[in-house]
């Protein structure tokens, strides 16, 4: 619009004046529609029974990454047949490393070499005689809460696929290892 | 003078009725002066502070890297020594961000005002004594500001961290001081009419007002110390309804107001439209207010209050955009002035940041946007955006054109203010855009799984030294913003030298307001053939009633309030009053004693700047870091910590995840345990005893806001309490690590307080009354 076609307000104010045009028309349009879509965004989130809630979907999340993991499994158990079987699966050792990473590696070091944590390859360990004992630290902990408890965070199918990660640990040649403590045990046997 | 009477008397063809005789008077410039130096002085200071803070996420240890400051601070015969206690990331980030929105923009907004209210109102301030005292006793503030935070004296609600007895200074400066005078100004004022930028500072005004008494609200402990009276989620609500409206209303609103006048103003240009600012200023006030809980989605707040939020955003796009507009579309035609003047320069990369900003966050606040975004620099992008483009663009521009009129002196240097002008806007661009490149790339490190389901990502410090590159563009682009302010302040202080002996103040002459005043006539709508209605419906979008209103500043803010307050209300009395949005689960208990005196630390220490408290559902999260967070875990939490940025890991599952003697480890040195940490050393925890005597007022103040705390409150048993559970912890460290003779050392309560965190919910519930802060021992 040309500028002398414009209707000056009547008013001013400390020299300031103001033109009478309208508002405009796009502005109108996006503002309507972004009412018109907050009415069915809240009726479809809120009313409809073909959503679902930010909760019902982690659940789904949930249910499909066990079943994933451990639907063909089913429940495990903490025995020596069940570790071997676990370790020669790379998939499942590949999840577990993650968990290790995530859970355990601020105190075991990420290859297991130990930095305030003890370290997880060499052939010493303090509160594990056999294979099946680890599974027992992870959960229950050890030495006054130095090693903490996992109970409550992991399901036993996650512990006991996190023990058997923790056997292969052994013999890894880490990158500054902790010297070693406790007592020297036999190997896995396999 | 005359001429602007003939145009009001001209208008009025009907009569000259409600004009009184003519009266004399002068503005007073001599506070605007005061503001606008104040405003340098602090934006100088809030730069700084964002930039050593900057230089902190870099440079960790840089006391390493220069030795002689290493030895200045850590000697103990220095006089220095123990400094970098107070100069940590969490005690100064708050400095950073209230230096910067209470000093540098408050000071700026009160220059703007008081610089156009009394011109637009023909008045002076109705008190020079308040004009004086508020100025004062905002510095004052500002002073206590300054040397609490530093010394971890925070109440921890971000921008509102200052404690209570300076929460109450700011009520009284704010409306007793500034809002009287600026009232009795408009109620004085010769101008019959309240022009745009008026009601932006009424808006502004009454609103600040409301949401900084009801989100401050705090039973103190002591006079350094306050507990929120809300907790847990109603607290972030009550919060985030603060902290996004002091956005709104401390840093757009009053922004806006300076907009409408200083910009037509040095264009020498009419606004674009009349009709446009009543649309968007009602707008404007009426939904900003519902958006706050767009900074929780996915938390425990309940799912309608996080719509509610995310849908008043989107439509507060709009809004928003009518400033915009009309700043934009008054310089129409102007462009060849534009690239001549840089104050224009100033005013239109102002506003372009203004539009930018308010198109980013209602896209930030829609969910599946902010479930990438919260808790990254994608949200500190974003404020800097709009702090240093809008807010800092808006202010120079103001402020170079008001130094020739106020210091009565040619502006020093014109080619030094274009220089300004082109550095600062590298300075936003160098910060900005590696920032955005850093909160993308953090949000997705966090999400990334790889092919065999596990996060690809797992060490959450990966995703922080990732960062580093753009940590150091950020820097420089700060150190070319402060460069600007720099050259700005000296650009005024050569102005200021060549200002006359005395300062002229010119004698104006207006009638004064009486009444009897008589209304235009309603205008014909052009409708023809229309039903009734219709033309009834046009003359309203017309908008001609709102020139009525624009003579009667007590109904035009009686109105903003009830907008405010109704819109409020909406939101606030369902999330106190529907007990099922915090569905209470029976073992979460209060924290005992020394716990309590944990999370005073945590809070004294900032560590809320860096660490979150909050687990969304969302499935690489709670991968990372553990169970979602439940709404019924927060009860006792006065205040909440729920974080807003991660710059370390979430802590709300924190409690049993390491040993205690990792935790100290790692508190007196982090790069001990992980070494690319960038976490501060809170060596001086391992030093400074707890103050068991101070914990049994702590206890009672809790007790007084609901909290059961049973035999420890009525036996007195607090200390008693606290003792027991840090011998318990001393001994277990001994076993775990050998760290000896720490049982009545800070840093014992602050691990009791970590080992504490998010471990209640897979408890069993309690079996009898009042064992709440028996002591469980020290094993997690």
């Amino acid at each position: 619009m040309n500028q002398t076609e414009e209707k000056l307000m009547h008013h001013e104010y400390d020299g300031i004046r103001e033109y009478d045009n309208p508002t405009p028309g796009w502005w109108h349009l996006i503002f309507i529609a972004s009412i018109i879509f907050s009415v069915f965004y809240a009726m479809y989130w809120h009313m409809s029974p073909l959503s679902s809630s930010i909760e019902e979907k982690w659940k789904q999340s949930q249910v499909a990454e066990y079943q994933r993991l451990f639907g063909e499994l089913g429940t495990l158990h903490n025995d020596e047949t069940t570790l071997k079987m676990l370790i020669g699966k790379a998939d499942m050792m590949a999840v577990a490393e993650g968990t290790f990473q995530t859970t355990c590696a601020s105190c075991h070091g990420k290859d297991g070499g130990g930095i305030n944590g003890v370290n997880l390859t060499d052939d010493s360990y303090k509160n594990v005689k056999v294979a099946t004992d680890i599974f027992n630290v992870v959960t229950d902990g050890a030495n006054n809460g130095a090693m903490p408890s996992w109970k409550n965070q992991f399901s036993e199918n996650e512990r006991i696929l996190l023990a058997a990660y923790i056997m292969t640990l052994r013999g890894k040649q880490p990158a500054s290892p902790k010297q070693a403590e406790g007592n020297p045990i036999p190997a896995w046997g396999f | 003078m005359a001429a602007q009477l003939t145009t009001e008397l001209g208008r009025s063809p009907v009569t000259t009725a409600g004009y009184g005789r003519m009266e004399k008077f002068s503005y007073d410039d001599a506070v605007v002066r005061k503001f606008l130096i104040a405003t340098l002085i602090w934006g100088l200071v809030a730069f700084l502070v964002g930039l050593i803070v900057a230089f902190e996420l870099v440079l960790p240890t840089i006391l390493k890297y220069v030795p002689w400051l290493g030895v200045l601070v850590n000697q103990p015969d220095s006089p220095l020594n123990g400094l970098g206690q107070y100069l940590t990331f969490g005690r100064l980030r708050p400095l950073h961000t209230n230096a910067a929105i209470f000093a540098f923009a408050g000071n700026a907004l009160f220059a703007a005002i008081y610089y156009s209210t009394q011109r637009l109102c023909k008045a002076r301030m109705w008190s020079d004594l308040l004009s004086n005292l508020h100025f004062w006793g905002w510095q004052f503030i500002i002073v206590c500001a300054a040397l609490t935070l530093p010394m971890g004296i925070t109440a921890g609600k971000e921008y509102a961290e200052l404690e209570w007895p300076i929460d109450l200074l700011i009520a009284v400066v704010w409306l007793g001081f500034f809002g009287t005078n600026f009232f009795m100004t408009l109620k004085n004022r010769r101008e019959r009419h309240m022009y745009v930028a008026l009601w932006f500072y009424i808006a502004t005004i009454v609103t600040v007002t409301i949401l900084h008494v009801f989100n401050s609200l705090a039973v103190p402990a002591s006079f350094f110390k306050s507990y929120s009276v809300y907790a847990g989620v109603q607290d972030a609500f009550m919060q985030w309804w603060y902290g996004h409206n002091a956005v709104a209303f401390f840093l757009t609103t009053p922004f806006l107001g300076l907009m409408y006048y200083f910009l037509p103003k040095a264009a020498g240009k009419p606004v674009y439209s009349y009709r446009l600012s009543i649309v968007h200023f009602w707008t404007l006030v009426f939904i900003y207010i519902w958006a706050g809980p767009h900074h929780l989605h996915y938390t425990s707040l309940p799912a309608w209050a996080s719509s509610l939020g995310m849908l008043f955003s989107v439509m507060l796009w709009m809004p928003s955009w009518g400033g915009m507009i009309n700043g934009l579309l008054t310089l129409r035609g102007a462009w060849n002035q534009v690239a001549a003047d840089p104050i224009l320069k100033f005013f239109v990369v102002g506003v372009t940041f203004y539009g930018m900003s308010t198109f980013e966050g209602p896209m930030l606040s829609v969910k599946s946007v902010n479930a990438l975004s919260h808790y990254t620099d994608w949200t500190i992008a974003h404020v800097h955006a709009g702090a240093l483009g809008w807010n800092g663009f808006m202010t120079f521009g103001m402020a170079y054109w008001l130094l020739p009129r106020l210091f009565q002196a040619p502006l020093w240097s014109k080619r030094l203010m274009a220089t300004h002008f082109w550095i600062a806007t590298i300075g936003i661009l160098l910060y900005i855009i590696p920032i955005y490149f850093a909160g993308i790339t953090q949000g997705l490190m966090w999400r990334a799984f790889n092919e065999t389901g596990r996060l690809q990502f797992p060490e959450f410090v990966e995703t922080v030294t990732r960062l580093m590159p753009f940590y150091w563009i950020r820097v420089l682009g700060g150190l070319l913003y402060i460069a600007g302010m720099i050259l700005m302040i000296v650009n005024a202080l050569m102005t200021w030298r060549a200002r006359p002996a005395v300062y002229e103040e010119p004698v104006h002459e207006a009638p004064a307001l009486i009444p009897g005043y008589v209304d235009e006539p309603a205008p014909e709508s052009h409708l023809v053939g229309n039903l009734e209605v219709g033309r009834r419906m046009d003359l309203f979008i017309q908008g001609w009633w709102h020139r009525v209103w624009e003579r009667k500043p007590l109904k035009f803010t009686i109105w903003v309030i009830i907008a405010v307050c109704v819109a409020s209300l909406f939101e606030i009395i369902p999330t106190f009053l529907i007990r099922s949005n915090v569905p209470s689960i029976a073992s979460v208990q209060p924290y005992t004693p020394l716990e309590l005196m944990g999370r005073e630390i945590y809070i004294a220490e900032g560590c809320y700047n860096c660490h979150s408290q909050m687990i969304r559902p969302i499935w690489a999260e709670t991968k990372r870091f553990g169970e979602y967070s439940k709404p019924g875990e927060f009860v006792y939490d006065h205040p909440f910590q729920w974080g807003s940025r991660r710059i370390g890991p979430d802590l709300a599952r924190e409690g049993g995840r390491q040993s205690h003697d990792w935790h100290v480890r790692h508190l007196e040195d982090p790069r001990q345990l992980i070494p690319q940490s960038v976490m501060p050393s809170y060596q001086h925890l391992l030093n400074e005893k707890l103050d068991f005597d101070s914990i049994q007022s702590r206890i009672d103040a809790m007790a007084m806001l609901g909290v059961p705390y049973g035999d420890a409150v009525k036996k007195g048993r607090g200390a008693e309490l606290a003792k027991a559970q840090a011998a318990a912890i001393a001994k277990d460290l001994v076993i775990q690590g050998g760290y000896a003779d720490l049982e009545d050392k800070k840093v014992l309560a602050l691990v009791a307080y970590l080992q504490r965190l998010g471990t209640d919910i897979s408890k069993p519930p309690p079996t009898a009354e009042g064992m709440p802060v028996a002591v469980s021992g020290g094993t997690p």
